[in-house]
């Protein structure tokens, strides 16, 4: 029954509370009234656009009022940075006899929507900015397509390694692609079928292979087993369901399905491996992260071989996008409660969380001292950003920056290249959908540097490296329903 | 004539000592109709918070319904210009379906266009009449059209309640007060107003017959009338035809009354759709009645609906069809109280109908169950409030009960077009 009020909302009313403003009659104050009732607007500034670090040429300027709409001067603005880096000065700055605060806005090095603020007492306003790229901006060169199997509902995912592709596709199983490894004659730009599997049901209303991982155990030598995530249906925030598969791939020709993991009542998302200690890391949606010892042999019901288990954001607040292994922390998002940093062995936190709270999470990459965490759908904005995290010597994230990617909703995957120069993401949601690429020769504020346009979007991008060229190995959305595979060598030279 | 006066009209000719009585037709007869409302809608709140006011033309529909001689013959064909009038769909806070949420999607170009044979074996197949149809329409599933009801907006329920624009083959058969109908039909919905129903597909092969539905109908008594219906689809939210399945179930009481001075109306009906083998389960429940003086009409209307909340775009109007996962942020109940009041008036010689309207909605709109949907945060409130002003122009529209075919279809032989 409670009405809250919505960001638009809230502009609206600081809009309305301007057009008060100049309708009112001003009337001579000479005691200003308590801090709590001046209210803000944007005057003049806002929306502008120019090219990366350069300076905007209108300063950002805006209106403080009292309760009753008359300008009040002598009031302090503070100005702040929200995202895109550059530089605000000042940092505060006293109103005119109009009511009005000036700052000289200097751009960041981060093409795309850049913002600021100004707020006096609790009262907010925020300033957007488009930051145009000064590098070309160029298209990865896609070198070929896959269709989907008859019958399948999507390409989802790939996972590729040694020069095959394991492709994810959903009701139609898992595809074994040779793009390069030799044992079709396949290449990046002709890969050729290797083999098919659909794995079991398990009680779900499909297959629903959602993505994969061929561990290559470094204690027996074996490339024996690929884990395959089984993605059911859910309800984002409080319920999943589906199983992790264990395949037998050691004869790629004839994949057989050998075992499972169930954990009750929620279902399995994005997979990381310790292959060196025999360990598979899993997002596990509402059930959090589990840890699984996957030594030996693998046959059957491996439930029990759950190790460790935590919800990091608390029961009600957890639903685990993805995890990753890096600099001896283990890394999660969380659609809900944010970036979090974990002990690997034990799962205890370590660190970070409840640290992205406009903003649904979803996709990361982690890459020498900065991760990358992607965000989804709507929440009090849009997943249109990707949050830039600085790691400190513990491995614990601090937010340093954000990318925010124009007409989108969701920033779907992220990855960085093995070489660690390119950012990789996959968007959808609008018509900014497609691959986005860049730099990293500032790994705190990347750089754009390519893009395709994919009117129906990208779900995902794995990131593979073939005989010595980078490429992209994206999954098309429903309705084109494909795999699309880019070169992106060369982009970042 | 006024919709809800062409229905009780249509329903009066229809309906006669618990059967359906034709009246003998020993020509061709063509009955051309056509229709148009514009109206001011404003919803209050819309997705992102506030409320959005918009001028629009609806349901502007041209009808053409016709038989052969003696009546076995029919055919109807309804062409519907909302893909040119409401592209990007009718506010209607609460609806949603084939990649709209909080707005009706326009209906495709082609709504209706099928023929039919009725009783063509006489008494060769004693005393019931077998009905045949073809083509493409409304799945024999639930209750009537909202379009051929007494309220403008749309119920939220109306994807849990009718399954319109398939390619459908029926197979009726009434005996007496009781009608038991079968049909196959293509389980994927339109995307688009353009789209046709997808007979067959390279990569699936056959969508026409992978879907099915069976409604008994039961009329004890004049103007009363007791359905209930099941249908299987499969994939209606992916066109390929590999997505999750729905199973659907409908039953509704459905009551009408002309005494030629005041005319009345009334339906409850309950309906329920089950996703991916029952992992997600909506329901609904309507009940709606209408009272029509000489000039005037009132109606009021109240439901309860559960819907998904599915992610939305950059457009917070619209979600993603087909979805990329299994996913949904969680589901909503939309308890909603509309009242209709409508004033008519002849023109040109009666063909042509004026109805001027005034159209309120009350309600509130809840979370059921878990997940990140939070009505309040997408809306700024959990209250709902509609407003919609309009004229309603008809015709010679004798308007008929949208849905129901061949030997439940009753025919407007004697003001038709004779040829």
């Amino acid at each position: 029954m409670a009405r809250t009020s919505t960001p638009w909302q809230r502009t609206l009313a600081l809009a309305a509370a301007a057009v008060a403003a100049a309708c009112s009659s001003s009337g001579s104050t000479t005691t200003p009234p308590p801090s709590g009732d001046y209210s803000i607007a944007i005057f003049n500034g806002d929306n502008q656009t120019a090219g990366v670090g350069t300076t905007l040429t209108t300063p950002l300027t805006v209106t403080v009022t009292d309760g009753n709409g008359a300008p009040v001067p002598g009031v302090t603005v503070s100005w702040a940075i929200v995202n895109g880096g550059g530089s605000i000065a000042p940092v505060s700055a006293t109103t005119d006899s109009a009511g009005h605060a000036s700052a000289i806005f200097t751009l960041g090095t981060v093409a795309g929507l850049q913002s600021v603020t100004a707020m006096v007492s609790s009262n907010i306003v925020t300033f957007a900015a488009t930051a145009t790229s000064t590098v070309p901006v160029t298209s990865p060169q896609l070198v070929a397509t896959w269709p989907v199997p008859t019958g399948a509902t999507y390409d989802h995912d790939a996972f590729v390694r040694d020069g095959l592709a394991f492709v994810c596709d959903w009701n139609e199983g898992v595809l074994i692609l040779d793009v390069g490894n030799g044992v079709r004659g396949g290449s990046p730009s002709n890969p050729v079928l290797v083999s098919q599997l659909i794995t079991a049901n398990n009680g779900v209303s499909s297959a629903a292979v959602h993505n994969a991982w061929w561990f290559h155990n470094p204690v027996t030598g074996e490339n024996r087993y690929l884990f395959i995530g089984q993605e059911g249906p859910g309800i984002v925030g409080s319920a999943s369901s589906g199983d992790i598969h264990i395949v037998d791939v050691s004869d790629l020709s004839h994949p057989v399905e050998v075992g499972f993991i169930h954990v009750p009542g929620a279902g399995t998302h994005n997979f990381w491996m310790d292959e060196s200690n025999q360990v598979l890391y899993a997002a596990y949606y509402n059930a959090g992260v589990i840890k699984v010892d996957v030594s030996g042999t693998l046959s059957g019901d491996m439930s029990s071989r759950i190790v460790a288990q935590v919800k990091p954001g608390g029961a009600g607040n957890t639903y685990v996008w993805g995890v990753m292994l890096a600099n001896g922390t283990l890394y999660a998002t969380d659609m809900v409660s944010g970036f979090w940093a974990l002990d690997p062995a034990t799962l205890a936190v370590r660190g970070g969380g409840n640290n992205v709270p406009e903003r649904y999470g979803s996709d990361q990459w982690v890459y020498g001292q900065y991760a990358y965490s992607g965000t989804w759908g709507n929440r009090l904005a849009r997943g249109n950003a990707v949050k830039v995290w600085s790691l400190d010597a513990g491995g614990e994230p601090e937010l340093a920056d954000s990318i925010i990617i124009p007409n989108i909703s969701t920033v779907s995957d992220v990855a960085v290249t093995a070489d660690g120069r390119m950012l990789v993401l996959t968007a959808e949601g609008g018509s900014g959908n497609g691959l986005y690429v860049y730099s990293r020769s500032n790994p705190q504020h990347p750089t754009q540097v390519g893009f395709y346009s994919v009117p129906v979007g990208l779900h995902t991008g794995e990131v593979a490296t073939i005989s010595g060229r980078t490429y992209v190995f994206a999954a098309r959305d429903p309705g084109q329903q494909e795999l699309d595979i880019f070169d992106i060598t060369g982009l970042v030279p | 004539m006024n919709r809800s006066a062409g229905m009780l009209a249509a329903l009066g000719m229809m309906l006669g000592g618990g059967a359906v009585a034709l009246p003998a037709q020993s020509a061709w007869g063509i009955t051309p109709m056509a229709r148009a409302i514009g109206t001011v809608d404003h919803s209050d709140p819309v997705p992102g918070g506030g409320s959005l006011t918009e001028a629009r033309v609806v349901e502007p529909v041209l009808m053409v319904m016709g038989h052969g001689p003696g009546g076995v013959f029919r055919f109807n064909a309804t062409l519907d210009l909302e893909g040119l009038t409401i592209p990007g769909g009718e506010l209607t806070p609460g609806d949603w379906g084939e990649g709209f949420v909080d707005r009706r999607h326009p209906h495709t170009y082609v709504h209706e266009l099928l023929v039919g044979l009725v009783d063509p074996l006489g008494r060769h197949d004693g005393r019931g009449r077998l009905g045949i149809v073809l083509g493409k329409g409304f799945v024999p599933f639930g209750t009537d059209d909202p379009m051929s009801r007494p309220f403008l907006r749309f119920p939220v329920n109306h994807h849990l309640s009718q399954i319109p624009e398939r390619a459908v083959g029926i197979v009726q058969y009434q005996l007496g007060v009781v009608t038991v109908e079968g049909s196959l039909f293509d389980g994927d919905e339109p995307t688009g107003p353009s789209d046709w129903p997808l007979i067959r597909t390279d990569t699936h092969g056959w969508r026409f017959g992978d879907s099915r539905a069976l409604r008994i109908t039961v009329s004890p008594r004049s103007g009363l009338e007791v359905q209930g219906s099941l249908a299987h689809i499969h994939s209606p939210e992916s066109r390929a035809g590999a997505a999750p399945d729905a199973e659907k179930q409908s039953a509704s009481i459905r009551w009408e009354q002309g005494t030629g001075s005041t005319d009345r109306y009334a339906l409850i009906e309950w309906a329920r759709t089950s996703e991916a083998q029952g992992y997600f389960v909506f329901h609904t429940f309507l009940g709606e009645g209408m009272l029509r003086g000489r000039r005037w009409s009132v109606a009021y209307r109240f439901e309860s609906t559960e819907r998904p909340e599915e992610l939305r775009l950059v457009d917070l109007f619209r979600t993603q069809r087909p979805s990329p996962d299994n996913s949904i942020l969680g589901i909503t109940r939309w308890s909603l109280h509309t009242v209709h009041v409508a004033l008519t008036f002849a023109a040109s010689r009666r063909r042509l109908s004026i109805e001027p309207f005034v159209e309120g909605t009350l309600g509130t709109v809840a979370k059921v169950g878990g997940g990140i949907f939070d009505p309040e945060l997408l809306y700024g409130t959990d209250q709902v409030r509609a407003l919609d002003v309009g004229v309603e122009l008809d015709w010679a529209a004798q308007r008929q009960r949208m849905g129901r075919y061949g030997v439940l279809q009753a025919m407007p032989a004697m003001s038709g077009m004779r040829m």
